[in-house]
């Protein structure tokens, strides 16, 4: 009688450990996915100063920077799913990244501090949302082996918890930072 | 690992010197346990046949070799710290004109424990040969540590004491080229923490919370890694730098530790010997002298460069 309900307060015990491991990766996940948003947050405030600092100096540059403007627009507008948002960023990170291609052609602008601050948090900002994405993804795959191996998987049937698709890395984001392809172009 | 450094003229002037220094001592170090040896031979053959003169003959004969071994102490430590000061001070030189060498100061007790490069708090810490340098924006400095713990046993016999190395080796740190808030640490994976990884990994509420699971399997493998900061730490170990730590890891004879505290970095080395000293018993005019100091001193300064410390495209300047 005694083991039996030994066995069974065991039982309950790795029941409840279990499910409340489902439940924090699962808050894990969403919390990454937040962090991720912080950061693009912080990188979209930075467009209009850049892009008014910029502006003083570029001639030729000016459809670039409607176009940074208007991407940011949709970015921070209401009702953009996360996604979209995502998307949305590589987009504004690929001009932004011909931009500074570009300025190159603009020495006095290449000697501006304001300007030169503005494109080291900017570089900064990139390293750090590819780590909150790669957090992300770690945060994910977590909850995927607990979702989808066993014993999680009985309770993730009763919660109806489904896998997550991890985030895609954009090529960018794989190949090593280089001051010289940044600035030695 | 040979390196191809000749030294110059000069400092094999003084390594000529110092080579007569070292056959003084030698030979003096010779004569003294001479004396010693054969007065303890006199005094156990007058103790065992009972001859007290003999005995304390052999006592008398003792006592000047007790002498010159006492007096030829500051004559080792003047050979010792020119060689320090004058060779490997040259060898420094030939590298970088930047670095400097104090052979009396290291890396303080309480930067080490500070670091948290070791969960264990050393009983008995030793630190010299401190070496100081700047490649362009980055500085770093190095210094061997020799940190160990104790453990007691009683035994029938009184308490039994046993002293363990926490690390015997090198510690560099240098400033880190990206700022950061946290602490997040890379340790030697062993049994114990393979286990916390995978408490922590698998079962909720139990384990070390703080750790982070990277992507590098290679990294993986070798590394578990500690970090008050999810995002920050994957900041710090971008895949790239994953990848330099393990080539730094694979080139070092025993894993080493690192840890990124307070905006700078440390990394461990366990080493086998004592570096940047010179030899006693062994002629210092050899070709290979200084093959061993050098390559720890190239690999060293290499770091920097190798760890691209010096790409400084954030906002750390």
């Amino acid at each position: 009688m005694i083991i039996v309900a030994i066995l069974a307060i065991a039982v309950l015990i790795i029941g409840i450990g279990i499910y409340n491991s489902l439940i924090s990766k699962k808050n894990q996940v969403a919390n990454a996915f937040s962090a991720i948003d912080v950061m693009l947050k912080k990188r979209f405030d930075l467009l209009p100063n850049l892009v008014e600092t910029v502006k003083q100096y570029m001639e030729y540059e000016g459809d670039t920077l409607t176009k940074i403007t208007e991407l940011r627009g949709k970015a921070l507008g209401t009702n953009v799913s996360e996604s979209d948002k995502l998307a949305l960023d590589q987009q504004i990170g690929s001009a932004v990244k011909g931009l500074m291609v570009s300025v190159e052609n603009y020495p006095d602008l290449k000697a501006n501090q304001n300007f030169l601050n503005l494109q080291s948090t900017w570089t900064e900002s990139e390293e750090q949302i590819a780590a909150a994405r790669r957090n992300y993804n770690s945060s994910v795959t977590t909850y995927n082996n607990a979702v989808m191996m066993f014993p999680g998987n009985m309770f993730a049937g009763m919660l109806g918890y489904q896998p997550i698709a991890v985030l895609e890395t954009a090529e960018e984001e794989r190949k090593n930072v280089s001051a010289k392809e940044l600035f030695n172009n | 690992m040979s390196t191809n450094f000749t030294l110059p003229p000069a400092v094999q002037k003084v390594v000529a010197e110092l080579e007569i220094q070292r056959k003084k001592i030698v030979s003096n170090k010779l004569q003294g346990w001479s004396f010693i040896v054969f007065g303890i031979i006199c005094f156990v053959i007058g103790v065992v046949l009972g001859l007290a003169i003999l005995a304390i003959v052999g006592f008398i004969i003792a006592i000047p070799g007790a002498i010159i071994l006492f007096r030829i102490g500051e004559s080792v430590s003047n050979y010792k710290s020119r060689f320090k000061q004058e060779v490997i001070g040259a060898a420094l030189n030939s590298v970088d004109k930047s670095l400097t060498l104090d052979p009396n100061r290291g890396i303080v007790e309480s930067e080490f424990t500070s670091s948290q490069l070791f969960t264990t708090s050393p009983d008995r810490y030793n630190t010299e040969d401190l070496i100081s340098g700047k490649i362009d924006k980055t500085s770093f400095y190095f210094a061997e540590v020799h940190a160990e713990y104790k453990t007691e046993v009683q035994t029938k016999n009184g308490r039994q004491v046993t002293w363990h190395d926490i690390l015997k080796g090198i510690i560099f740190t240098a400033d880190f080229n990206k700022n950061f808030n946290g602490v997040t640490v890379v340790r030697p994976k062993n049994f114990g923490s393979k286990i916390g990884a995978w408490f922590s990994k698998n079962v909720y509420s139990f384990g070390d919370k703080n750790v982070v699971e990277l992507e590098n399997e290679n990294f993986n493998k070798n590394f578990v890694i500690y970090s008050t900061d999810q995002i920050e730490a994957r900041y710090i170990l971008t895949p790239a730098m994953m990848e330099k730590i393990n080539d730094l890891n694979q080139r070092s004879a025993y894993t080493i530790s690192l840890s990124f505290i307070d905006t700078r970095m440390y990394i461990a080395f366990p080493l086998d010997k004592n570096y940047f000293e010179p030899p006693v018993f062994k002629t210092l005019l050899k070709p290979d002298l200084l093959d061993d100091d050098m390559s720890v001193l190239t690999f060293m300064y290499d770091i920097v460069r190798e760890l691209d410390l010096n790409t400084r495209i954030w906002t750390k300047q």
